[in-house]
């Protein structure tokens, strides 16, 4: 019963120390001190703007055009929304697919990286730098060639399958590559870190006398966790959910690399369009489809299981 | 080891050199996986290409007289020189890489050679191209390699490749194989002359097949490939599928390409096939992923010569699809004059030998499969001078008038109305659902 208190505590305790001193008493700020926030804000716009922004608004216009390159016209912008129409009704289920296997790996990596940063944060005493290290260091490789090892770790007559199939412990045709396995695989592989982050950010911040404060009140060591250090990780864990699944859904590496016809992701379809046919209309299209497709889910998801307070944790501790 | 000691004859430049420059795998593969990571790059470049005009790439209105520079101008002190990985000769020297026969050519001219291998698929090369060729701006090239098909008919089309002087490649003229001139793609060699080319039919693994491969219906065949173990070239598979069906896919149109997107889907069905690969193919039947794949002669003609793996390359009953890859000068080239006299540079039997004897693709020079054979009598390492003896007598290298009666360089997709029509009959194939 003490948790609630223990909570709103803690709430109040982080509002004040939100909340800015008030600086120099009453004295108005000059003109140059009251365009200093501006400033450290420009970059940051700038970059928005360019980086963002004006590509954004860039597939948008595109994603309106027809034409091609053998057009006599090339691209033309003709208010084009049957690229919208048409691919919805041609890739619907590719969208359902991607996110399908994005919300499995997400759930997976949640799964395995929580353990992961809890231990790190508890119990890792003076080596807590060194093993978050060490679970970020194969991230150091880059991402295609992290992949494609797979292929050779999972081949169908590789390291593990290989020795497992002589022993006579597998049949013949056993497979992992090449199915909805492998590409779920693949990506709870490949996004981990982004998922262990923030995990392991809020994880650390928790306050090692509250488990003992549970404890004294005859808490057992699962009801310490559950009440306790579970509630307060929630941030990071809405962090870890939209910063795996998000990235995860319009992934296309994997699926190119570890999967099979039947496992194209809608970023192999958006890919192929753009790059292979230069149909860029209708990859653009698809692209906003994805992207606002993101966004509502995103904004269910902190409906549901966010706060506000929590979203602005999360983006702080992602920090 | 000194540069003169690099040229033709030493036998440094074999084997030995293969062993100490990296492991090939296929060309077309290798540095495909990283251009995925930069995709997201080229592909923002692109968008803002075209959505910064509206009459965007390929808005060049009623075709126009190409451009051709002046080929009799002095060249310049360098070029810049875009091709695929493992695609020309290598030795290594000193620890440092080095192209042989661009030495050479060094050597002669005084021109020094960049040479990038940089193209790890047609589409997405030029895709980064398209952009600066689209607003009249050097893409940096002054030779680049591309496959005729798609790609190879845009640049000709919005004319962002230069047209060629007829009356300045005398090595081209004098050496040049039948099928290498006046293509129907490129009539006159207007535009391109072939670096390479080679065949795209079924490449398989002896000791993952039960039996013989003979004709294409085997790939659907699960005695004959197993289950989940075929990889299949989206870019190949329509051609290949109409050839094998007896359609000629030059004339064809939609009806037989209907026929053809039929047949492939048969073959999904089947359970044969494991993936379709834009390429990479390659990679899985070395692994042993793959038991057989629709594939490039070169690739698995590599493995089976100089890495001894139990791979064949047939072509089918019904035949195969010839490709050329050509040599092309973008507009706006820096160095125009130097590039085209490096082009005709290689129709020259010694250099083009080298380049055979390291890629093992069709040469667009017959005379050096004799050179080959020569090399190889005179050569003392015997399992080397094997090598060399399998690559002079490899039919798929010198194709006889038999074999390029089975041959078709496939359907040109001329307009955009044609790309559509194409695509959608075959997308939904290779996508599912």
């Amino acid at each position: 019963m003490s948790d609630p208190g223990v909570a709103t505590d803690l709430a109040e305790a982080t509002e004040a120390l939100r909340t800015p001193p008030q600086r120099g008493g009453g004295r108005t700020l000059g003109r140059r001190q009251r365009s200093v926030p501006y400033a450290l804000l420009a970059p940051g716009g700038v970059y928005l703007l360019i980086g963002f922004l004006i590509p954004l608004a860039i597939v948008v216009y595109t994603s309106l055009q027809s034409g091609g390159l053998l057009d006599p016209n090339g691209f033309q912008f003709t208010w084009n929304w049957s690229n919208y129409t048409d691919s919805l009704t041609t890739y619907g289920s590719f969208y359902v697919r991607s996110v399908q296997y994005s919300g499995i790996a997400t759930l997976a990596a949640i799964m395995l990286g929580y353990p992961m940063a809890y231990w790190i944060a508890f119990y890792g005493g003076r080596w807590k730098s060194t093993l978050f290290f060490l679970i970020l260091l194969p991230f150091f490789v880059s991402f295609v060639i992290r992949t494609v090892q797979w292929k050779f770790i999972l081949g169908d007559n590789g390291l593990i399958f290989g020795p497992l199939k002589d022993l006579g412990w597998l049949p013949d045709d056993f497979r992992v590559l090449a199915t909805p396995l492998a590409v779920i695989w693949g990506i709870t592989y490949n996004f981990l870190p982004f998922t262990v982050l923030p995990l392991y950010v809020a994880l650390e911040r928790i306050d090692k006398r509250l488990v003992e404060a549970a404890k004294d009140l005859y808490a057992s060591k699962f009801e310490a966790f559950r009440k306790v250090v579970l509630p307060l990780s929630f941030p990071g864990v809405f962090a870890a959910v939209i910063l795996t699944f998000v990235p995860a859904t319009g992934d296309y590496v994997n699926s190119e690399v570890l999967g099979s016809p039947d496992t194209q992701m809608i970023g192999n379809v958006i890919q192929d369009k753009f790059l292979e046919q230069s149909n860029y209309p209708d990859a653009a299209a698809m692209s906003v489809i994805l992207m606002l497709g993101m966004l509502v889910l995103a904004l269910i998801y902190a409906k549901v299981l966010g706060t506000e307070d929590e979203t602005l944790a999360a983006g702080a501790s992602g920090g | 080891m000194t540069d003169e000691q690099l040229p033709r004859t030493s036998e440094f430049t074999g084997s030995l050199m293969r062993g100490m420059t990296s492991r090939r795998t296929s060309r077309r593969n290798v540095m495909k996986y990283m251009g995925m990571s930069v995709g997201a790059l080229s592909m923002s470049s692109i968008l803002a290409a075209c959505g910064g005009d509206d009459s965007g790439p390929g808005g060049s209105g009623e075709p126009t007289a190409g451009t051709m520079p002046d080929y009799s101008a002095e060249p310049g002190s360098s070029l810049n020189f875009a091709n695929w990985p493992l695609y020309i000769d290598k030795a290594r020297v000193d620890g440092e890489t080095v192209y042989p026969s661009l030495v050479e050519f060094t050597d002669e001219t005084g021109i020094a050679v960049n040479y990038e291998d940089v193209i790890n698929d047609n589409a997405a090369f030029v895709a980064t191209l398209t952009p600066l060729l689209s607003s009249d701006q050097s893409t940096g090239w002054d030779i680049i390699v591309v496959t005729n098909g798609r790609e190879f008919e845009t640049l000709k089309q919005n004319q962002w490749v230069y047209d060629l002087d007829p009356a300045k490649r005398p090595n081209f003229d004098a050496n040049a194989a039948t099928w290498a001139k006046d293509p129907a793609f490129d009539p006159g060699n207007k535009h391109g002359m072939c670096w390479q080319s080679g065949l795209s039919a079924i490449g398989y693994n002896t000791e993952m097949v039960n039996g013989e491969i003979t004709k294409l219906d085997d790939l659907m065949n699960p005695d004959i490939v197993g289950n989940n173990l075929v990889g299949v070239l989206k870019s190949e598979i329509p051609d290949v599928a109409m050839i094998n069906l007896g359609i000629d896919p030059k004339t064809s149109m939609e009806p037989e390409w209907q026929e053809a997107a039929d047949w492939i889907q048969m073959l999904k069905d089947s359970g044969t096939v494991r993936q379709f690969y834009d390429q990479g193919y390659v990679d899985d039947l070395v692994a042993g992923n793959l038991s057989a794949s629709i594939a490039w002669s070169g690739d698995v003609l590599y493995y089976a010569i100089w890495e001894d793996y139990p791979f064949e390359f047939v072509v089918p009953e019904g035949g195969a699809m010839l490709w050329i890859d050509n040599m092309l000068i973008p507009v706006n080239a820096e160095n125009p004059a130097g590039a085209y006299q490096m082009m005709d540079f290689y129709y020259r039997p010694e250099i083009a030998q080298l380049v055979t004897e390291w890629v093992l693709y069709m040469s667009p020079v017959p005379a050096v499969q004799e050179l080959i054979a020569a090399h190889a009598d005179e050569v003392k390492d015997e399992a080397y001078a094997e090598d060399l003896r399998l690559t002079a007598e490899s039919p798929l290298l010198w194709p006889d008038d038999e074999l390029l009666g089975r041959v078709s360089l496939g359907r040109n997709l001329v307009t955009q109305e044609e790309r559509d029509a194409w695509d959608a009959i075959f997308l939904p194939v290779f996508e599912g659902s």
